[in-house]
């Protein structure tokens, strides 16, 4: 049993060889948490919105992200994102303001423009962050970001390899997921039931246990430990970091 | 981790190896295997056989004193097998290492040992001592455990030849209408990469297939298509005439078995009892009892343990039973011999014959010579996608 057979596939190579698969992990990590925050110092539309196109933008052209992936990861999660605004512009507690200013009433349901104005700053900000996160999960390859964390953000590498069996664990509980269908077809089962559930977690059990009798086969433990692979800081790193940040204050003056 | 080099790389790490050390190092542990140039390969798209090359890799690069090994040519293909034995031969030649094998594959294991131990079902020992010691004293011993010997190589143990004559209280009838038809099949998991290149394969009732080719030749995938699990590229797919995709879940389970590779990746019950009934029909249940029982499973004894505690060879045998005990029309199987002394491999034999005389197809993909020989006439052999002989298998001469 291989342990990389156990843990989470890389990028395909288009990916780990463009230009924000090159980038260290650890500044993406940190231009996407900087945005976040600086996007809390506003509460405009318009920053979270700019920030959203600029991250799929650069996704596609310095990521090298096939469109159709692109929209694959991303549309169930904006959707997700306009649902959430909906709901708060339909339930809003200012429709019930009497002193809000009203833009549309239907029937018993009375929408108010500061619950309008509500809403689009949540589904802007929603958007914004699912945007940063997918460009960032389909830039990273999940070796690299584990090997800059342990290298460079001295990372303990338990809590690192813990974190790259996690990261797959959606991924994997998908394939799990067809093998049981594939299963209880063959054996002329209705593919739907509850209890897939027992056993997906089954698998996730003997999943984990296998990984961890491979890695611990191999030696792996509390005691000191070298890489293969090295990681280093370049010049593109910090070329990405200075015009991410600069882009965040750009929007943010603008938007003033 | 995915690439190769990281994996082998891995347990170097750990002993806190220098990187330029394990530069060296990692290209040589997968020269050792037969996998040269293979560092920057990525394992998920290896097949078994390979993967299972890697995972030796990984374990001999740090050149360990002692090397534990449990069956670890069980998935590999004959050649792939050799050239494992030959780098322990060469690790037992140099005295590198303390070896502990645990193998069936008598006939490439026993040569190397200086020492072995014969364990009975129990787990007590026969029998223990140098190779032509035990064989003088204990021959006889092992045979009627089941053990395979060192010298029984392909020659079939004595056996009754298939009967070919129609159960007459099957309601099956041997028909005319091909069980599989496979036409033209093209198939790859990604663009560019096919798996199967242009695959044609009819089996008739009655007809023993063993599909035979190195890892990554693509059988596993052929028996997947064939079971409408996997959606072909291009060209068709016919079981019993019909589409397998478009079976109707109860009807494809009456015309198909399977036997999958890693027979965990089938499971569903949580007691051996309850994986053997799922889903059978009140009158199948007495033939899977006795079918478990021949294959040394027997109810009393296993009923309520939990699949995933049986050992590899017991859950072989267990999912041979779920695979063939609705008697299905195609009996689709992937490696089915893995872990299996004589016994087991007899007993599957027998079940086999008896369920292909009544009119099913056997569809078997193999690295077991032996059970090409003992139990399928038609051999195939895949290559890199494409079928490179299809061919009976030579009648045993007189024996």
């Amino acid at each position: 049993m291989t342990v990389a057979s156990l843990l989470v596939p890389d990028l395909d190579v288009t990916q780990r060889e463009s230009v924000l698969g090159r980038t260290n992990p650890l500044v993406k990590l940190g231009i996407s948490l900087a945005w976040l925050v600086g996007l809390g110092l506003t509460l405009d539309v318009r920053p979270p919105l700019i920030l959203a196109v600029v991250a799929i933008v650069a996704g596609l052209q310095f990521g090298e992200i096939a469109p159709a992936t692109m929209a694959r990861r991303l549309g169930p999660l904006l959707l997700a994102a306009m649902t959430v605004a909906l709901t708060n512009l339909l339930f809003s507690t200012h429709n019930a303001d009497p002193a809000a200013q009203e833009v549309l009433r239907i029937g018993p349901l009375r929408i108010t423009e500061e619950a309008l104005v509500a809403a689009a700053g949540l589904a802007a900000r929603v958007a914004a962050i699912v945007s940063v996160g997918t460009v960032f999960v389909l830039t990273t390859d999940a070796t690299r970001l584990m090997d800059a964390l342990v290298q460079q953000a001295r990372v303990s590498p338990r809590f690192a390899y813990g974190l790259l069996a996690a990261y797959q664990a959606v991924p994997r509980l998908a394939d799990d997921l067809a093998a049981l269908r594939g299963a209880r077809r063959l054996r002329g089962l209705r593919e739907l039931h509850p209890s897939l559930l027992v056993g997906l977690l089954i698998r996730a059990i003997r999943h984990a246990d296998q990984l961890s009798i491979a890695m611990d086969a191999r030696g792996f433990g509390p005691g000191p430990r070298t890489t293969y692979r090295p990681i280093a800081w370049s010049r593109l790193d910090l070329v990405v970091g200075l015009s991410a940040l600069a882009l965040l204050i750009a929007t943010l003056v603008v938007s003033r | 981790m995915e690439r190769v080099g990281d994996d082998v790389a891995f347990g170097l790490e750990n002993l806190a190896w220098t990187r330029q050390a394990m530069r060296e190092r990692v290209p040589e542990a997968l020269a050792g295997v037969g996998l040269r140039g293979f560092e920057d390969r990525r394992s998920t798209r290896l097949s078994g056989g390979e993967q299972q090359r890697v995972a030796i890799a990984g374990v001999l690069a740090p050149g360990p004193g002692l090397l534990v090994l449990d069956e670890p040519t069980a998935h590999l293909d004959p050649a792939g097998a050799q050239a494992v034995f030959r780098i322990l031969r060469a690790i037992r030649e140099r005295a590198a290492a303390t070896i502990v094998l645990v193998e069936h594959r008598a006939r490439l294991a026993w040569p190397l040992a200086s020492l072995v131990l014969a364990l009975d079902d129990e787990g007590r020992p026969i029998d223990v001592g140098a190779p032509k010691d035990v064989l003088a004293r204990s021959a006889r011993k092992l045979e009627a455990a089941g053990i395979w010997l060192p010298d029984e190589g392909t020659t079939p143990p004595a056996q009754p030849p298939p009967v070919a004559a129609i159960d007459p209280l099957s309601t099956r009838v041997l028909g005319s209408e091909p069980v599989l038809t496979v036409s033209e099949l093209r198939f790859g998991f990604i663009p560019g990469a096919p798996v199967l290149r242009s695959l044609d394969l009819t089996l008739e009732p009655g007809e023993r297939v063993g599909v035979v080719g190195r890892n990554g030749s693509g059988k596993t995938t052929l028996l997947r298509l064939a079971l409408g699990l996997l959606t072909p590229t291009a060209g068709t797919v016919r079981l019993a005439g019909r589409d397998p995709r478009q079976l109707h879940g109860v009807q494809l389970a009456r015309l198909a078995g399977f036997v999958p590779q890693e027979p965990e990746l089938g499971f569903l019950g949580e007691s051996v009892r309850q994986e053997i009934e799922l889903g059978l029909a009140p009158e199948q249940v007495s033939y899977a009892y006795a079918l478990a029982e021949r294959l040394r499973l027997p109810l009393g004894e296993f009923g309520d343990r939990s699949p995933y505690r049986l050992s590899g060879g017991e859950q072989r045998r267990l999912s041979l039973v779920t695979g063939l005990s609705r008697r299905p029309l195609l009996l689709a199987l992937d490696e089915p011999t893995f872990g299996q002394d004589r016994r087991g491999h007899e007993a599957l034999v027998q079940a086999l014959a008896e369920l292909v005389g009544e009119g099913s197809a056997m569809l078997a993909a193999t690295h077991d010579e032996r059970f090409v020989h003992d139990a399928t006439d038609r051999r195939v052999e895949l290559d890199d996608g494409w079928v490179l002989a299809d061919e009976p298998v030579e009648a045993e001469s007189a024996s």
